[in-house]
C-alpha cells in the first residue's frame, strides 16, 4: 500500500498509525514514550483529538515553539500601536520580533504610534550584575522626553529580569505616579516561563486586567454607549485581517468600539468593558480576558470564525443572534451582498483546487479555523496540529476535522518532515521555519502565520485573497521543475 | 464592494478603497482618542530639529531601533559553517525559534538549530538534565557529525557550566565519549552577534586543536602551505565564500575555508530537503592548525579567535570586510605574500574591469553624500569603497562598533579628502541616525532592511547593503568581496542613483527635462 | 604558568574565612610565592588585611562606571599589597538586587582574558558562604581552582555549610579536576571542637588540614587592617598561620573527591560528640515557655 494513497478510513488510520510508529523509532526510549502521547489520529465521536498538549517541549528535538515573551510582546501587546513596548533585557528578543508579525496599523510611526519600532533596554553585563531597575526608570524618563505623544508604556520582561529579581512592578508604579497616572504596565513574560507562547498570552491578558482595567474603574466613557457595541477580541490584524472583519460587523449594523489588539489603541482597551458583546476570534490567546470581562462586567463572549464563506455566514448569524432583528436582518443582508462574490471566487478557484490535500501546523486558532475555508474550495485537511494548543483547542478541533485525520501536537522538525515526506500532501501550511524545508521537497507551501506576506485572509474580502494564494502556491509552474528531466 | 474575483485585491490595494478609508477614519475619530492633528504635526516637526537631536543624543539608557543582534545569533551562524553540524543552544527555547526565523527570512532557506528548552525548573536547578536529554535526542534524531553548543542569556545568568555539563552528558551516554561537542559561552548581554560568532569560532578552534576539552591529545602543528580563511558574520556569505574560493583557485593557492556557510544556506529545490550541505569538514577544521597563515575577513568578528590562532604559530592577517579596489588589492597581495604565488592574470584583468567600470560611472557618484550603518567591519569596507568612488560619507554609524572601531574609521576617513566632513558614531542606533539625517541630510543611505523606516521618515533613498535584508530577494547570492563583488556593490549604488534621478525628473510638463535615455 | 596553583577558600559567612585566607596567603608570600587574591564576595572584604584598606575598587563597580569590562585595564583593578600580593575584588551588587553570581563569572573571565594570572605562583579565590548558584561555583569549574579549602568551626551551621560546599565540589569533581584540599578549623572554643572537625573531615573523605587556635591577637591585627603575619610576625599565632601555609603548600595533588553526608548523618555525628542531644520528638515545635525552660540570654 502506497502511503500517499490510502483509500478507506480504516486504511488511512492504519497508515497513520504506521507512520507514527515509524517516526517514533528514531527517538531514545524515554523521548519516544513522551512524544507518542502527542501524536495520533482523530477518532470520530471522541471528545478531543486523543493527544496530550500544553506540555514542556523535549530538549534537543527542534520544537517549533516560541516563548512567553513572544506570546506577550509579539502577540498580545506589540500591536497596541499608541503605546511603547520596551523589550526589557538583552537586545536580541526585541530585534528578532521587530516588525516581523505584520500587525498592520495606521499612524505616524515614531510620533504618535510605535508599532514597527524596537525599544529595548539593551542589557549589558553590568545591568545583570547590579540589577536593571534604575535603568528601567531612566528609560521611562527618556521615553517621556523623546516620545511625548505615547499613550502608555509596557515593560516586556526577557529571561534575565526574573532571574536577577528586578522589581519592575515597583518601578512601573513609581513612574506612573510621577507621570500623573500614566499607564505603565509591567509584564512578567520571561521566556523561560511556561512551555510555549501560550503562557505569555495568559500573562499579558492578566496584565491588561490588573494594570489597564482596574485603573479605569469609575472613569467616564469617551463615547455614548449604543446597544450595538461590540469588541473584536483576538484579531491581530495580520495583513489587515481585523479590518476585513470589522467592515462586516459594521455593515451588519454593529458598532466596533475596540480591536484587540491589531491596530488597537489603549483607549480601545480601556473602552472594552463597556461593550455589549465580545466577539472572540483567537480563543487561545484571549479567552482569559474574555472570561474575566464576563465575570466582572457581565459581558458575554462568543467565538467566531471568519475564514471562508461557510464559516463567515455561520458566525455572522451567531453574532447576530445576540442582538435584535435589525442586526439579524443586517447579517442576512451582508451574507446576501457577498454571496455573488463568493460564488465567483469559488467558481474560479475550486476547479483548480478540488480534492487537493493539505497538512497544517500552526498556532493559536488556525489549525482548526482555516479548515472551513479550505473545504469551501473543495480541499481536504489530512493532518493538523497546534504549536501551543491546550486540550480545549483539541476539543474544539473535533468539530472541524474528519475521522482519521493525523494529529501532531508540538511537532518536532523531524516528525513533520517525515510525515510530509511519506504523505506527500498537495500543500503544507505552516511557518517561516518550515516553509523552505517543504519547498525544497517540492511541496507547495503557504505561511499560515504571516499569510506569506499577503492577506488579509479574514472576512469575505480576505477569502478571495486566500483562494488566490492557495491556487498560486499549488499551481505555480515552478513545482514542475523540481526534478531535472534527466534525473532518475 | 471593492473585492473582485477576476482581479483580487490584497492588502496593497484593498484598504485604499473608499469603504475602508471611511472605516479607518471613523475608527480613529470615535475610538482611538487620537492626538489632535496640529499637536501631531508640531511634534512630528519637532523630531526633525536640532533641539530634538540634542535630546536624542543625550539618551543614556534607552535604545531605539538598534542595528545589532545578540551573541547567540552569531553563534548559530558560526556553527552552521561546519559539515553536518547542528547548533545546540542551551537555554530558553523561544530564542532558537527567533534565530531560525531571522536567518530564514534573510536567506530564504531553512535553518536547523535545536534548543535545550529550559523552563522554570531548570532556572532553579540548572540545566544539566536538559543538556543530557537534549544531546541524546539531537544525536539520535538528526544524526549530525558534530553538535556545537552555545548559550542563551538565561543559562548564562544562572551560571551553567557547559564544559562540565557536556562531560557529564557523555558519561551518561548521551553521545559517544569521542563525539565532537565544541562549546562556547555566548551571553546575550555582552557584545553582539559578531561577538557570538567569535566565541564559537574560538571554541571550535580550541576544541579541535587544543585537545577537545582535555579528552584528546593536543595537536602538534606541522606547518604546511595552506591558508585558512575566516569570513566572519556575513549576510552575503553564500556569494562571498564562493567568490573567495574562486579567487584562491585562480591563484592556485591551497586553502581551507574555516566556517563555510555557502551551501547550507543555498540548497537546491529538487525534491530533497538537505538539512546539511557543504561546510568545513571536521578533518579540515582540525588540520587547519597546520596552515601557514589564517586570514580573517572581518577583524571585529575574530578578535579572540585570531590571537588564539596566532598563539599556535601561524601568521594572521585581519581585514575589515574589504570592498573595492584598494581593499581587494590588499587582500590579494596578502594572499600572494603568504603563499608566494603571484596574483593571477585573470584577477588582474578583473581589477582592470572594475577600474574601468568605476571610470565609466564615477561622475554620477562623485560628491554624493552618504550615510552608512551596519556591523563595524562592513562599515569600514563600504566607507573605503565610497572614498574610492569620490563619494562623501557623512555619517558612519555602528551600534556594535566600539571605541577602537571609531578610531580606525576616523583614520580611514582622514586618509582621503572625501572623508573630511564625516563623523563616526559608535554604539548609536537608528533613532540617532534619524536625527542625523534630518539635521545633516545626505543623498543616500546604505544599510539593512530596517533602513526603510529611515527612508520613509526622512526621504533619504536607501541602498540595501547589510544584514538582515528581508524585503528584497537573493542579494545574499551575490558576492561583495573581490573585484567582482565590488562591481556588484557599484551597480547597486548606481541603480539607486539613476532611479532617483528618473524619479525626480518624470513629471510631465513640469520636470520632464533631464529625463534622459542616455546617462 | 604550568606550575600555577589555583586554590579557593569557601566557608559559611562570619566564620573568619577572609581572615584565615589572608593570613595563610601572607605566610605563603613570605615563603617566596607570588600570589594573586581574587575576592569573589560582593562585600569585597577579601583583601583588606593585605591592602590595609577597606573595600578596594572592585572590577564590577569600575566596569559599571566605565561602561563594560571591555573598557577596563588590568591595572585599574589590581592593587599590590603586603609582600607584593596582588589583589583584585570582584565586587557585586547591593544585597537584594541584581545577580552577584554572574558578577563572579564576569570578573574571572575578565582576569583570565587580560593576563592577570601570568607570572604568579598562586591564585586564591575567596568565595562567599555557600555555593548558592552557578556563578559562585565559577572558581571550582575545570581549569580554575584545583583544591578547595573549607574554613569551618565546631558549630552546627558551619559544619552544615562545609557539607554543602562539599556537595558543590562533588558536582564538578567528576567532570573537572577540582578536589577538596581539606578543612581548616577556626577555633570557636566549642565543645570537643577538634574531634568534631576531625571526624567531619574523615566523613567527607578529606583531612583536617589545620586547627587554628583562637587568639585575640587576630582581632588586634584586624583592627589595624593587617594580617597577623605582618602585625606580629613573631607571635605564636603567626607561627600557626605559617604552619597552615606550609601544609597547604605541601598539599599539592593530595586533594580528594569529597563524600558529602546526609543531614541525618551530620546530626548523628553531632550527637556522637555530644554537641547535639537526641531530641525528644514530643518537644519539637514547643517554645521555651511551653517546655517550662527558663529563657536564657
Amino acid at each position: 500500500m502506497s502511503v500517499a494513497a490510502a483509500e478507506t478510513i480504516e486504511e488511512l488510520k492504519a497508515r497513520n498509525k504506521e507512520l507514527i510508529k515509524e517516526v517514533l523509532e528514531v527517538y531514545p526510549e524515554k523521548t519516544a514514550k513522551r512524544r507518542a502521547k502527542h501524536l495520533g489520529a482523530f477518532e470520530e465521536g471522541k471528545p478531543d483529538c486523543g493527544v496530550k498538549s500544553n506540555i514542556k517541549s523535549i530538549p534537543g528535538v527542534m520544537t517549533i515553539r516560541g516563548c512567553a515573551y513572544a506570546g506577550s510582546k509579539g502577540v498580545v501587546w506589540g500591536p497596541i500601536k499608541d503605546m511603547i513596548h520596551i523589550s526589557h533585557g538583552p537586545v536580541g528578543c526585541g530585534q528578532y520580533s521587530w516588525a516581523s508579525r505584520r500587525n498592520y496599523y495606521i499612524g505616524t510611526t515614531g510620533v504618535d504610534t510605535f508599532g514597527t519600532m524596537q525599544f529595548t533596554s539593551d542589557f549589558q553585563e553590568k545591568d545583570i550584575v547590579f540589577g536593571g531597575d534604575k535603568k528601567l526608570a531612566k528609560i521611562i524618563d527618556e521615553i517621556q522626553d523623546l516620545f511625548p505623544l505615547n499613550k502608555g508604556i509596557s515593560v516586556q520582561s526577557e529571561c534575565p529580569i526574573g532571574l536577577i529579581g528586578d522589581d519592575i512592578e515597583a518601578v512601573s508604579k513609581a513612574k506612573s505616579k510621577e507621570y500623573e497616572g500614566k499607564t505603565i504596565v509591567p509584564v512578567r513574560c520571561e521566556g523561560f516561563r511556561g512551555v510555549s507562547q501560550s503562557l505569555g498570552h495568559h500573562i499579558a491578558n492578566d496584565s491588561i486586567r490588573d494594570w489597564v482595567f482596574d485603573k479605569q474603574e469609575g472613569k467616564a466613557a469617551r463615547f455614548e454607549p449604543s446597544p450595538y457595541d461590540v469588541a473584536i477580541i483576538g484579531d491581530y490584524n495580520i495583513g489587515g485581517d481585523a479590518w476585513s472583519s470589522r467592515i462586516l460587523l459594521e455593515e451588519m449594523g454593529l458598532r466596533v468600539v475596540s480591536q484587540w489588539s491589531g491596530d488597537g489603541t489603549i483607549a480601545e482597551l480601556e473602552a472594552t468593558p463597556r461593550a455589549k458583546l465580545n466577539v472572540l476570534h483567537c480563543y487561545r490567546s484571549m479567552n482569559y480576558i474574555s472570561r474575566h470581562m464576563e465575570e466582572k462586567y457581565g459581558i458575554p463572549w462568543i467565538e467566531y470564525n471568519f475564514f471562508g464563506p461557510s464559516k463567515i455566514a455561520e458566525s455572522l448569524r451567531k453574532i447576530a443572534s445576540h442582538f435584535d432583528d435589525t442586526i439579524k436582518e443586517g447579517a442576512e443582508a451582508v451574507i446576501a451582498k457577498y454571496q455573488p462574490l463568493m460564488d465567483a471566487v469559488i467558481a474560479k478557484y475550486r476547479p483548480r483546487l478540488e480534492g487537493k490535500k493539505v497538512m497544517l501546523y500552526v498556532g493559536g486558532l488556525r489549525p482548526r479555523h482555516v479548515i472551513g475555508a479550505y473545504e469551501d474550495l473543495g480541499m481536504e485537511i489530512i493532518g493538523t496540529g497546534y504549536e501551543f494548543g491546550h486540550n480545549d483547542d483539541y476539543q474544539r478541533t473535533t468539530h472541524y476535522v474528519k475521522d482519521g485525520t493525523l494529529i501532531y501536537d508540538d511537532v518536532t522538525g523531524y516528525e513533520f518532515e517525515k510525515f510530509v515526506e511519506k504523505i506527500q500532501p498537495d500543500l503544507v501550511g505552516s511557518g517561516i521555519k518550515e516553509k523552505y524545508v517543504f519547498q525544497k521537497m517540492g511541496v507547495p507551501f503557504r505561511q499560515m502565520h504571516s499569510w506569506d506576506y499577503s492577506g488579509p485572509y479574514h472576512g469575505y474580502d480576505g477569502f478571495a485573497i486566500f483562494a488566490r494564494d492557495m491556487d498560486m502556491a499549488i499551481n505555480s509552474p515552478v513545482w514542475k521543475f523540481a526534478k531535472a528531466p534527466w534525473a532518475a | 464592494m471593492p473585492q473582485n474575483a477576476d482581479n483580487v485585491l490584497d492588502h496593497f490595494n484593498l484598504f485604499r478603497q473608499p469603504e475602508y478609508k471611511e472605516m479607518f477614519e471613523n475608527k480613529k475619530k470615535n475610538f482611538e482618542n487620537p492626538v489632535p492633528d496640529p499637536e501631531l504635526e508640531r511634534v512630528r516637526e519637532w523630531t526633525k530639529t536640532e533641539e530634538y537631536r540634542e535630546k536624542n543624543f543625550a539618551r543614556e539608557a534607552l535604545t531605539v531601533n538598534p542595528a545589532k543582534a545578540c551573541q547567540p545569533l552569531g553563534a548559530v551562524f558560526a556553527s552552521l559553517g561546519f559539515e553536518k553540524t547542528i547548533p545546540f543552544v542551551h537555554g530558553s527555547q523561544g530564542c532558537v525559534a527567533y534565530y531560525r526565523s531571522h536567518f530564514s527570512r534573510h536567506f530564504k532557506e531553512p535553518t536547523s538549530c535545536v534548543s535545550s528548552s529550559m523552563t522554570e525548573d531548570a532556572a532553579v536547578f540548572g540545566g544539566l538534565n536538559n543538556m543530557i536529554d537534549g544531546l541524546a535526542n539531537t544525536y539520535n534524531m538528526y544524526k549530525p557529525k558534530m553538535i556545537s553548543v552555545s548559550t542563551t542569556c538565561m543559562a548564562e545568568v544562572i551560571g551553567d557550566d557547559l564544559n562540565a555539563f557536556i562531560k557529564t552528558s557523555k558519561e551518561k551516554g548521551s553521545v559517544p565519549q569521542e563525539y565532537d561537542v565544541p562549546f562556547a559561552h555566548t551571553p546575550a548581554f555582552v557584545g553582539s552577534h559578531i561577538t557570538g560568532y567569535d566565541n564559537v569560532m574560538k571554541g571550535i578552534v580550541e576544541h579541535f586543536w587544543d585537545g577537545k576539552a582535555g579528552t584528546a591529545p593536543k595537536l602538534e602543528r606541522v606547518a604546511n602551505e595552506k591558508i585558512n580563511f575566516i569570513g566572519g558574520f556575513d549576510g552575503y556569505t553564500v556569494g562571498n565564500i564562493r567568490e573567495i574560493k574562486r579567487i584562491f583557485n585562480s591563484m592556485g593557492v591551497e586553502y581551507t575555508i574555516f566556517g563555510d556557510n555557502s551551501d547550507v544556506w543555498d540548497t537546491p529545490t529538487d525534491g530533497e530537503f538537505r538539512m546539511y550541505d557543504g561546510g568545513t569538514t571536521l578533518e579540515d577544521a582540525a588540520n587547519a592548525i597546520h596552515a601557514r597563515a589564517t586570514i580573517s575577513m572581518q577583524q571585529y568578528c575574530t578578535e579572540k579567535t585570531l590571537p588564539l590562532i596566532a598563539n599556535h604559530g601561524q601568521d594572521t592577517v585581519a581585514f575589515n570586510h574589504p570592498i573595492g579596489v584598494n581593499g581587494t588589492d590588499e587582500f590579494l597581495m596578502a594572499i600572494s605574500r603568504i603563499s608566494g604565488k603571484p596574483i593571477s592574470e585573470e584577477l588582474t584583468k578583473e581589477r582592470g574591469r572594475l577600474v574601468d567600470a568605476i571610470a565609466d560611472s564615477a561622475a554620477h557618484i562623485h560628491g554624493k553624500k552618504f550615510a552608512i550603518y551596519g556591523d563595524p567591519d562592513l562599515c569600514l569596507g563600504l566607507t573605503a569603497f565610497l572614498l574610492e568612488l569620490g563619494a562623501e560619507p557623512v555619517h558612519v554609524l555602528s551600534t556594535n562598533g566600539g571605541k577602537a572601531w571609531a578610531e580606525k574609521t576616523e583614520k580611514l576617513l582622514a586618509s582621503s579628502p572625501f572623508g573630511k566632513d564625516c563623523h563616526v558614531y559608535a554604539g548609536k542606533d537608528l533613532w540617532h541616525m534619524r536625527s542625523l539625517l534630518f539635521t545633516e541630510p545626505v543623498d543616500f543611505l546604505i544599510g539593512n532592511t530596517y533602513g526603510k523606516y529611515l527612508e520613509r521618515d526622512t526621504g533619504t533613498p536607501l541602498i540595501r547593503i547589510g544584514f538582515p535584508i528581508f524585503d528584497r530577494h537573493h542579494y545574499h547570492r551575490y558576492p561583495v568581496w573581490g573585484y567582482q563583488g565590488a562591481m556588484n556593490v557599484l551597480v547597486w549604488i548606481l541603480d539607486k542613483i539613476f532611479d532617483e534621478i528618473d524619479r525626480n525628473t518624470n513629471v510631465v510638463a513640469k520636470s520632464d527635462y533631464s529625463f534622459d535615455i542616455i546617462r | 604558568m604550568a606550575s600555577l596553583r589555583q586554590i579557593a577558600f569557601y566557608g559559611k559567612g562570619g566564620i573568619g574565612k577572609s581572615t584565615t585566607s589572608q593570613n595563610t596567603l601572607a605566610a605563603l608570600a613570605e615563603m617566596g610565592n607570588k600570589i594573586l587574591i581574587v575576592g569573589c564576595d560582593p562585600k569585597a572584604d577579601s583583601t583588606r588585611l593585605i591592602l590595609h584598606q577597606k573595600a578596594q575598587d572592585t572590577i564590577l563597580s569600575l566596569a559599571a562606571e566605565a561602561g563594560s569590562v571591555e573598557d577596563l585595564e588590568i591595572e585599574d583593578v589590581m592593587k599590590i599589597g603586603f609582600n607584593d600580593i596582588r589583589c583584585v575584588e570582584s565586587g557585586g551588587p547591593e544585597p537584594g538586587v541584581g545577580c552577584a553570581g554572574r558578577g563572579v563569572i564576569t570578573s574571572i573571565n575578565f582576569l583570565e582574558e587580560n593576563g592577570a594570572y601570568e607570572g604568579v605562583d598562586y591564585v586564591s579565590y575567596d568565595v562567599l558562604g555557600d555555593v548558592v548558584c552557578g556563578g559562585f561555583a565559577m572558581p571550582i569549574r575545570e581549569n580554575k581552582a584545583q583544591e578547595i579549602y573549607i574554613v569551618m568551626s565546631g558549630e552546627m551551621m558551619a559544619m552544615y555549610a562545609a557539607n554543602n560546599i562539599s556537595k558543590g565540589i562533588l558536582k564538578y569533581a567528576n567532570s573537572g579536576g577540582v578536589r577538596l584540599g581539606g578543612l581548616v578549623c577556626n577555633e570557636r572554643q566549642t565543645d570537643k571542637e577538634y574531634e568534631l572537625a576531625d571526624s567531619l573531615a574523615k566523613k567527607l573523605g578529606t583531612q583536617l588540614i589545620y586547627f587554628v587556635p583562637r587568639d585575640n591577637i587576630v582581632q588586634h591585627a584586624e583592627l589595624r587592617r593587617m594580617t597577623v603575619i605582618e602585625f606580629a610576625p613573631e607571635s605564636k599565632q603567626a607561627e600557626h598561620y605559617r604552619n597552615l601555609a606550609t601544609k597547604v603548600h605541601g598539599n599539592v595533588g593530595n586533594g580528594k573527591i569529597p563524600t558529602p553526608i546526609t543531614m541525618d548523618e551530620l546530626e548523628d555525628l553531632l550527637m556522637e560528640h555530644g554537641i547535639m542531644k537526641a531530641v525528644d520528638e514530643s518537644e519539637i515545635g514547643k517554645s521555651a515557655a511551653e517546655l517550662g525552660l527558663a529563657a536564657s540570654a
